[in-house]
């Protein structure tokens, strides 16, 4: 993964979430993230996880993560074919209402 | 030799004679006014004639008397001061002492201003006498004494001005003691609706947890609950009281076959109504967290089936599957796949949840190298994550509730939700009808068909159990 010296994080956090077809920035201490990062493995799908906690320039991405999302909590954040879900609540509400399945369709990382 | 007359009359509340009360200018004897009063008894203050009105508020306060030096004003001030308590604590002033001041000083000038006190007292005795609700409580205080500092003061105007004085203070004697009688009613008053609405109160208590809507009183009571708990639980009997409402009228308007405009109408108020519950919850979970998570917020059967403060969803999309009507294709598909969806989430959110416990244990478990302070604070502060779970939680059942309307018609939709409300009233029932019933004897041939009608109707959620 490139991690430029320099690159504002906000880019960084762009780069990242494209990079591949679903992405979930997460604390590994953080049991919501925990959370996410099952019911996504309980679908079949495989994400790409980011721990900013064991990032040197996690907190950078943590603001930025805050500011994209204006709320307090930074974490999980879900990315799907680089689009911005959103936090737990977001993922759950497009799984109800039936458009989560499409989209991860859509940006392969499902089949069937 | 007058110190220990005076307070036998005092207790004895034996009434002054009026004899000798007029009798003015420097010939008044002391000793004959002892001599009477032990006759005849005293009645109220002669000090400042402020005190008897008041003082019957409560009569079975013990008289205390105290020396209060410069204290006593006119007598309207005295009853100025707001409570019964304080007017009682001001008036007690005069002390019995063996070596009282009053006993022994005869000047003439002490004599007038003891002339003027019985004036006061006389005219207090008349208006006490006409009052019924004056009681035998007369004279439970003051004796004859009279501080000398302040009648001294009196004493050095003329007869003439002092008359007028005289009446002045009477007057205002006689209004003091009129607030004080209002006060005293108002008071009492105030006391006895409070009783009644105390009395009311406690039987809606006890109405509401026999419908097993409140924690049980075992015991711990009212001390046990928190007050966020305790408006949690009147805001949720409230909404249960509106559920009724929204149900029948859901109801009404499915028999006598609404347009499907107005049905629509009709499940989106329903809706509206279950976005309350859940913004209520929301706010209770910020107070206490736990008293959702039990589920002490609601009936002891719901408890029993409780998934992370509330009902499953998918549990209730599989009931809902078999009370709705023949379904099209694309409908079943829809439905499935919303019970499908739900229960990955639920899974999602338990295993997070399991997590948050196992992590919770570890911290409270703990080592010998970790400060108890400090195990503390990071206990508490991966406690303070319980809160997010039950909002994603009942995030999660306020999204299965909108999605029905979207998959299914408008008149399926409309049935899904009394059946859903039918349901957990069902489950209120039972709780009552378990809580109510005899012990000992669960399914003996005395129990009401009642009952066992309840338990067929309850059949069709057997699964439930195994969830249990």
């Amino acid at each position: 993964m490139g991690m430029g010296m320099g690159s504002d994080p906000m880019e960084r956090l762009v780069k990242l979430a494209s990079e591949s077809a679903v992405v979930i920035f997460s604390v590994s201490s953080c049991c919501m993230c925990h959370a996410v990062k099952r019911l996504f493995c309980g679908m079949g799908v495989n994400p790409a996880v980011y721990e900013l906690d064991q990032d040197p320039r996690g907190k950078e991405l943590e603001r930025a993560l805050m500011r994209l999302l204006g709320n307090s909590q930074a974490v999980p954040v879900v990315f799907i074919g680089g689009k911005l879900i959103g936090s737990m609540d977001r993922v759950m509400a497009s799984h109800i209402n039936g458009t989560l399945v499409p989209l991860l369709k859509e940006a392969g990382a499902l089949w069937l | 030799m007058a110190n220990h007359l005076i307070p036998y009359a005092l207790l004895h509340g034996m009434n002054v004679p009026t004899s000798f009360i007029n009798q003015e200018g420097s010939a008044f004897d002391f000793g004959e006014l002892e001599e009477a009063i032990v006759l005849q008894g005293a009645k109220a203050n002669l000090l400042t004639g402020r005190t008897a009105a008041t003082l019957e508020m409560f009569p079975s306060w013990p008289m205390r008397y105290r020396q209060t030096p410069g204290s006593s004003k006119s007598g309207g001030e005295s009853t100025d001061s707001g409570s019964a308590l304080n007017t009682i604590s001001s008036k007690t002033e005069n002390q019995f002492e063996p070596d009282s001041p009053i006993s022994k000083k005869a000047s003439s000038s002490y004599h007038q201003a003891f002339d003027q006190q019985n004036l006061q007292q006389q005219q207090q005795q008349q208006e006490m006498a006409s009052d019924p609700s004056r009681t035998g409580t007369s004279l439970n205080q003051s004796a004859p004494i009279v501080k000398p500092l302040q009648e001294k003061k009196r004493a050095s105007t003329s007869e003439k001005q002092l008359d007028a004085k005289t009446l002045r203070r009477l007057a205002q004697n006689r209004e003091a003691a009129k607030k004080s009688r209002l006060r005293k009613k108002a008071y009492v008053q105030q006391l006895e609706s409070s009783r009644i609405k105390l009395t009311q109160l406690e039987q809606e208590l006890q109405r509401a947890r026999s419908q097993g809507l409140l924690l049980g009183s075992s015991g711990g009571g009212v001390g046990n609950i928190s007050s966020g708990a305790v408006i949690c639980d009147m805001e949720y009997a409230r909404w249960l009281e509106d559920d009724e409402r929204h149900m029948s009228e859901l109801r009404t308007g499915l028999h006598s076959n609404l347009s499907d405009t107005d049905l629509r109408l009709m499940v989106n108020t329903y809706l509206s109504h279950y976005d309350e519950i859940f913004r209520l919850k929301g706010m209770a979970a910020k107070f206490d967290v736990f008293h959702l998570l039990t589920g002490m917020w609601t009936s002891p059967a719901e408890r029993c089936f409780l998934w992370m403060g509330g009902f499953r969803p998918s549990e209730l999309i599989k009931i809902l599957i078999s009370q709705l009507d023949p379904l099209t294709e694309q409908q079943l598909m829809g439905i499935c796949s919303l019970q499908h969806s739900s229960q990955q989430a639920e899974e999602a959110l338990s295993q997070g949840l399991e997590q948050l416990q196992q992590s919770l244990i570890d911290t409270v478990a703990g080592g010998p190298a970790i400060d108890g302070m400090q195990q503390m604070a990071i206990a508490l502060s991966k406690l303070a994550n319980l809160e997010g779970f039950v909002r994603q939680a009942d995030n999660l059942r306020q999204q299965t509730l909108h999605q029905l309307p979207r998959i299914l018609t408008v008149r399926q939709a409309a049935r899904c939700f009394l059946v859903i409300g039918e349901y957990y009233g069902r489950l209120r029932a039972l709780s009552s009808l378990w809580a109510s019933r005899p012990r000992g004897r669960l399914m003996s041939d005395e129990q009401p068909c009642q009952t066992t009608t309840e338990l067929q109707m309850v059949q069709p959620s057997q699964s439930h159990f195994a969830h249990f």
